[in-house]
């Protein structure tokens, strides 16, 4: 069967068995940034959006997500023009390994669209789905107030974080830009 | 009778003293000097891993078009011999490549051990690639390789495995009567480890001692405390499960993409196994999500080899989360006593630790883990003029114990520092005062740490030491003198401390080597063994490298553990990275600076002698004249009369290791009425000499708090009766969550350590051995009872305030 999506901007049509996970789904199309981290909901390395809200793509089945919007971590923003959750994560040395990052990333995200100004206590909240191992959390926490603030400066807050002076739409599958699809696998390091 | 041979040892700053040390002049710059290390360099791969462009081993599969899914099948029994295995029904699967189990012919039957660690390596050699002698619930069995992972999973579920069962023992003490099942027979190890005696499962037995223990006892002066302890397991909980592509390459190289920390070991190891020259094994490390002592194991590397040489097509293997729990690795167990001889007036003379530790299924780190228990802690001690430390390894049928961050100090600095503090309350004396008065200190010479060698060339000079500076500012940030108690007449709070020390490498087994090559641009090129796994080690190496160079870290690309492209390196372990790994970069980049000067001096027709180099020139320090390193380069790569591309070498190796220092401090609540416990506040203050790249630094501690805090309240592995696992997954297992985490706060406190590059010490391990002991002292403080095993639960918090009622 096949089912269509937007992701990250671009409509997309997926062949898939029924039985599929769209974390399985999004990896073998190239978009290798959600993580396996448990394959059971449990750690938020694979969190995704869909149509606005987080979500394990590790345990959703990909026929819930036809017809549905997907961001993921590729389609934030590059290494030359950071969003500015992505930004904050950096300035604050809120990463290590980084395997936990873009999930933590696409959850903070879709907590500060919520909620443009947590509290301390509810940026903890948000994130207790999302496992790390390297850092204790401190930094990260750090990081997510720290882009509460930033976004607040920009007044991104007002679009819901979808700016488009970040150019998300731009990089569509097989265009040259640097975070396309098809480039990824191929760069070492 | 005194029975004490062992001097007190003596600070020895004076000039002669064996604190000399022969440090390169360059090595001491003040902190405004060393602008590339202490200003806050961007993690070099910080933009890829937050767009998602880092690249994990899982991540290259779509460079193979023709990849093959791996799945391991894993022994259900606890101890028993395989006997058959049927894989007809597997093997007639559509889209299975292979199914490979122990009889198959490129399986090779070798035995070898999978931990990583210098040749010959410190631990026995008792495994095989599949085991027909099963030995624990997961030991794998057979393995399928498929067009995807769902079919090699099915494949894998149709294998049909027959036992010849054998009873299994899962505890310490029993495995070792004479009568307990035997794990292994004499012809099922090789290189087996001192003390060893596998008709008892004891895979080592050691013991050491300085002065005269039993008489320092036996001294009618002295009072004889003496205390029980008891750790788990606690999983890695590695981010990233234990990966690798194994492929053969149009060069005919046997290639390994793996999320490895040792790169080096695990090729010659692979060679070892499957009988092929090492020169032929490719190992390359691409970006890892993070290893803590797991991945210093070669666990799946030769499964997914066999698997490769079967189907003929590069082979991934990843393993679940699941397996990572019960069919990997995991820290050792143990149980531990701890005895020390205290005089009236307050002076330890003895001390006497004995450690058992839980070894598993097989002897992967046993020997070595379990002698850190002592080495680590009991130097934090030097005054104390007698001290023993014996232990014994043993081996039962539960999943292995191997390398994890800390190796083996958590375990020893829960039972030192749990029991002095026990000690001093004893005496009615503050517990601070007397752990500091006792503690060790600059220039003392730590030989405790070489108590189970005979070779005191090791003994470490302490060069330098924060402990007493890390106290004193922990003591102020956790608000020591000053806890207020709460108003409810239930809640109790109350303040521990523990003190903590690791050491930098270890001392004498070390080798680390780096390569720089100067582009005519004047940026550089730097090939480094060295191994980083999520710590920041990258960046870190470019900026020791900046700084020797006078450029930009941004002006130095990073090439790091590919085996056919980068120098030798051990790996990384025992927090050497920074220690070992950073000093060969620094000669790497002082060997190219030399270079760097002889071209400068052609183009500024100065004496070398004259020149320095800053900010990305040769500039002469008598007129002020300069050139940039860009000119060096072009004129060096393109000259007329002469040519060279500059490059450096550098290695190290030594037999130093210094400790970094810390404190742990905890703050907590306790409710009387129901034991639930409540962390207020986490204090630790860390002396990593200088500090080189102090967010990273203090990245470390908070992450080994992480772990720590775990260990204390919440991590632990379940079995049934059959030593089947219950622990399978992240919601069985309690890793602290962001709402688990009290208030942290980092203290870095900087010395300056001469034999460690620009003064820096490792600290990756060190702050996990604090919060089991600092936790278990706060908690007495606060209600007067002692938790004596992990993790601490609100149970056992109840339970023990119980029995103090009873006695009282
Ligand atoms: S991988 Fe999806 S939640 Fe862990
Ligand atoms: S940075 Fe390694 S798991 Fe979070």
């Amino acid at each position: 069967m096949h089912i269509d999506c937007t992701i990250n901007g671009n409509e997309r049509t997926f062949e898939v068995s029924k039985t599929d996970l769209l974390l399985d789904v999004l990896r073998r199309d190239g978009y290798t940034g959600a993580k396996r981290g448990c394959d059971t909901g449990a750690c938020g390395m694979c969190a995704v959006q869909i149509d606005g809200e987080p979500a394990m793509s590790c345990v959703t089945p990909v026929v819930k997500v036809d017809g549905a919007t997907i961001e993921t971590i590729e389609g934030l923003g590059t290494q030359d023009d950071l969003h500015p959750v992505q930004q904050a994560f950096v300035d604050n040395s809120a990463l290590q390994c980084g395997f936990c990052i873009p999930g933590m990333i696409m959850r903070s995200k879709a907590l500060l669209e919520e909620n443009p100004s947590p509290s301390e206590a509810e940026v903890r909240e948000a994130l207790s789905d999302n496992l790390c191992r390297c850092t204790g959390y401190k930094k990260i926490v750090e990081a997510v107030l720290d882009a509460s603030e930033r976004m607040a400066d920009r007044g991104v807050a007002a679009d819901g974080g979808r700016s488009s002076d970040r150019g998300d739409d731009c990089r569509c599958a097989g265009a040259t830009g640097k975070t396309g699809p098809d480039s990824r696998g191929e760069t070492r390091r | 009778m005194e029975g004490v041979e062992r001097d007190e040892p003596q600070a020895a700053d004076a000039e002669g003293s064996p604190m000399e040390w022969d440090e390169p002049a360059n090595n001491r710059k003040s902190r405004d000097e060393r602008v590339n290390l202490t200003t806050d360099v961007e993690k070099d791969d910080a933009r890829k891993i937050v767009t998602g462009e880092a690249h994990y081993t899982a991540d290259y599969s779509r460079r193979f078009p023709d990849l093959a899914h791996g799945t391991v099948v894993r022994s259900e029994v606890a101890h028993g011999f395989v006997t058959d295995i049927d894989a007809s029904d597997a093997e007639a699967m559509d889209g299975v490549y292979a199914v490979v189990t122990p009889w198959d012919d490129v399986v090779p039957d070798t035995l070898y051990s999978s931990s990583g660690q210098s040749y010959p390596e410190p631990s026995p050699w008792d495994m095989r690639v599949l085991r027909r002698h099963v030995r624990f619930v997961g030991d794998p069995i057979a393995a399928v390789a498929a067009e995807t992972s769902e079919i090699a999973d099915r494949a894998a579920r149709a294998i049909d495995v027959e036992y010849d069962e054998r009873e299994a023992v899962f505890d310490v003490g029993a495995a070792t009567e004479p009568d307990a099942p035997r794990l292994f027979a004499d012809d099922e190890v090789e290189n087996a480890q001192s003390g060893a005696d596998y008709g008892r499962n004891l895979e080592s037995h050691f013991e050491g001692e300085i002065g005269d223990v039993d008489a320092a006892f036996d001294r009618n002066d002295v009072r004889v405390h003496e205390t029980e302890w008891e750790t788990p397991y606690q999983s890695h909980c590695v981010p990233e499960p234990h990966t690798t592509i194994a492929y053969t390459d149009e060069d005919d190289r046997h290639t390994f993409i793996t999320a490895t920390q040792v790169p080096n070991h695990t090729r010659r190891q692979l060679a070892h196994v499957f009988d092929v020259p090492i020169r032929d094994v490719r190992v390359e490390k691409p970006r890892v999500g993070a290893g803590f002592g797991s991945k210093q194991e070669m666990a799946i590397e030769p499964i997914a080899f066999a698997l490769h040489l079967a189907a003929d097509r590069p082979v991934k293997l990843e393993m679940t989360r699941r397996e990572e729990f019960y069919a990997l690795r995991s820290r050792h167990p143990m149980d531990l006593t701890m005895r020390s001889a205290v005089t009236e007036d307050g002076t330890i003379v003895a001390m006497d630790l004995y450690a058992r530790s839980n070894a598993g299924a097989y002897g992967t780190h046993g020997m070595t883990v379990a002698s850190n228990v002592g080495t680590k802690a009991l130097p934090l001690y030097p005054r104390v003029p007698n001290i023993r430390f014996e232990g014994d390894v043993v081996h039962t049928n539960l999943p292995m114990g191997a390398a994890m961050r800390g190796y083996g100090a958590p375990q020893g600095h829960f039972a030192v520092e749990a029991h002095v503090d026990e000690v001093a309350r004893d005496l009615g004396v503050d517990p601070v005062e007397f752990k500091r008065r006792h503690a060790i200190r600059k220039g003392d010479l730590d030989d405790v740490s070489t108590i189970l060698k005979d070779d005191d060339r090791f003994a470490r000079r302490i060069r330098s030491c924060g402990l007493d500076e890390c106290i004193e500012r922990g003591m102020d940030a956790i608000g020591w003198d000053d806890v207020e108690q709460p108003d409810e007449e239930h809640l109790h709070r109350g303040v521990g401390m523990a003190m903590c020390a690791q050491g930098s490498g270890v001392a004498g087994k070390e080798l680390g080597a780096a390569k720089l090559a100067m582009n005519e641009d004047g940026s550089f090129h730097l090939h480094v063994g060295g191994v980083d796994t999520g710590t920041g080690n990258d960046t870190m190496f470019t900026q020791i490298a900046a700084e020797v160079l006078g450029c930009r870290p941004a002006d130095i690309v990073v090439t790091s553990s590919d085996t056919d492209i980068t120098p030798f390196d051990y790996g990384s372990y025992a927090s050497s990275t920074t220690y070992i790994s950073g000093t060969a970069v620094k000669k790497a980049a002082e060997d190219a600076k030399e270079r760097i000067l002889y071209w400068g001096s052609k183009l500024l027709e100065e004496p070398e002698a004259h020149l320095e180099t800053e900010d990305g020139e040769v500039y002469s320090e008598e007129t002020g004249a300069s050139v940039d390193l860009e000119e060096v380069g072009y004129e060096a790569t393109y000259g007329h009369d002469e040519r060279e591309q500059i490059m450096g070498d550098g290695h190290h190796s030594t037999d130093e290791s210094p400790p970094p220092f810390g404190a742990q401090f905890v703050d907590v609540t306790v409710d009387e009425e129901t034991g639930e416990f409540e962390l207020d506040k986490l204090v630790y203050a860390a002396d990593c000499g200088v500090a080189i790249n102090p967010p990273l630094a203090e990245g470390q501690v908070e992450g080994g708090q992480h772990m720590s805090l775990e260990y204390a309240t919440s991590g632990d592995l379940e079995f049934d009766d059959e030593g089947a696992p219950q622990t399978t997954g992240f919601r069985q297992y309690g890793m602290p969550r962001t709402t688990d985490h009290p208030p942290m706060e980092t203290l870095l406190v900087e010395t300056h350590e001469p034999t460690g590059p620009f003064g820096a010490k490792s600290i990756g391990e060190l702050p996990t051995n604090g919060i089991p002991p600092a936790l278990s002292n706060a908690i007495r403080d606060a209600v007067g009872v002692r938790l004596t095993s992990l993790p601490i639960t609100p149970e056992d918090v109840k339970a023990a305030i119980e029995r103090r009622g009873e006695r009282t």
